[in-house]
């Protein structure tokens, strides 16, 4: 039924153009991860029976405490007391979408399959916290920004979801794609000291 | 920079926040029985007090929800964040 997905993410102009620019020892790298569906769910927390059914539909637990991700088979977000975020393999959103919306239809629920309008960065590496520090008024030291956290908040100005997903560290940052390239190039400048690389998925 | 606590995340930066104006300004229940000028005192007046003010706030960047905050208008300082579903603003009780 789904069939494959040569989506464009947007950011290829920007790879052209740091192409030439190898950063020997990058203390950060980034990954555009454009082969990810992003559905959006909202009900209400206090409805057993809404959470039940999503929760039995996603195979784990939807995070009713606030600023927290459920990392298993999907990345189930929180974003506000009744909306989450379920991101998930491109190929398999819309079939999951619509098992959502079946599960769902007798309660006050929505399901949205948003997978256009965002595209996933990953951001890696043993200075990626001193990069993001420098945009982010997050307190994003590992005592107050553990594995599991996530915030929605801003990275220079533009609006992101963001997570720790690895002690590595490893941070997700769910962007808008009309806003992906504005924040790739600010992280390729204000990533001069610590050395960033970026890649494709 | 103020730190503004948001009821669901936590203290945040006021960047992430946008201001609502006066809280617990109720709508009057049937504006048709007003006059021209109970409506523009709904409308328009607002208390602009010296000291301690009760304001809304949206979360604009982060959960986008509501809430409420207890300000002084002289100190700037922030006495706490209510809930407005919990009935803490309601005047109408």
């Amino acid at each position: 039924m789904s069939r494959p997905l040569d989506r464009r993410h947007g950011l290829e102009p920007l790879l052209a153009e740091l192409s030439g620019s190898r950063t020997a020892d990058p203390g950060a790298s980034v990954t555009i991860r454009n082969d990810l569906g992003h559905i959006n769910v909202r009900g209400r927390a206090a409805d057993a029976g809404f959470v039940q059914s999503v929760e039995q539909v996603l195979g784990q637990a939807l995070p009713v405490k606030p600023n927290t991700v459920s990392l298993d088979q999907h990345e189930v977000f929180w974003l506000g007391p009744d909306e989450w975020l379920i991101v998930t393999p491109a190929a398999a959103a819309a079939e999951l979408a619509g098992r959502l919306q079946k599960a769902t239809s007798d309660t006050h629920a929505s399901v949205n399959d948003i997978s256009g309008g965002q595209v996933v960065l990953i951001l890696q590496g043993a200075k990626c916290r001193d990069l993001l520090a420098k945009g982010c008024t997050l307190d994003l030291h590992p005592g107050a920004f553990a594995v599991g956290d996530c915030a929605q908040s801003g990275i220079a100005r533009a609006n992101v979801l963001l997570a720790l997903v690895d002690e590595m560290p490893t941070f997700m940052i769910v962007i808008r794609r009309s806003f992906s390239d504005y924040l790739c190039r600010w992280l390729t400048h204000a990533g001069r000291d610590e050395g960033i690389a970026f890649k494709d998925s | 920079m103020l730190l503004i606590e948001c009821p669901w995340c936590g203290e945040r930066a006021e960047t992430e926040f946008s201001y609502g104006g006066e809280a617990g300004i109720a709508r009057p229940p049937d504006p048709d029985v007003l006059s021209d000028a109970e409506w523009a005192d709904y409308l328009f007046n607002r208390s602009n007090p010296r000291g301690a003010h009760r304001e809304l706030w949206n979360h604009a960047q982060g959960c986008r929800r509501w809430f409420g905050v207890e300000r002084d208008t002289v100190t700037y300082r922030i006495a706490g964040s209510f809930r407005l579903s919990d009935g803490s603003d309601n005047r109408e009780g």
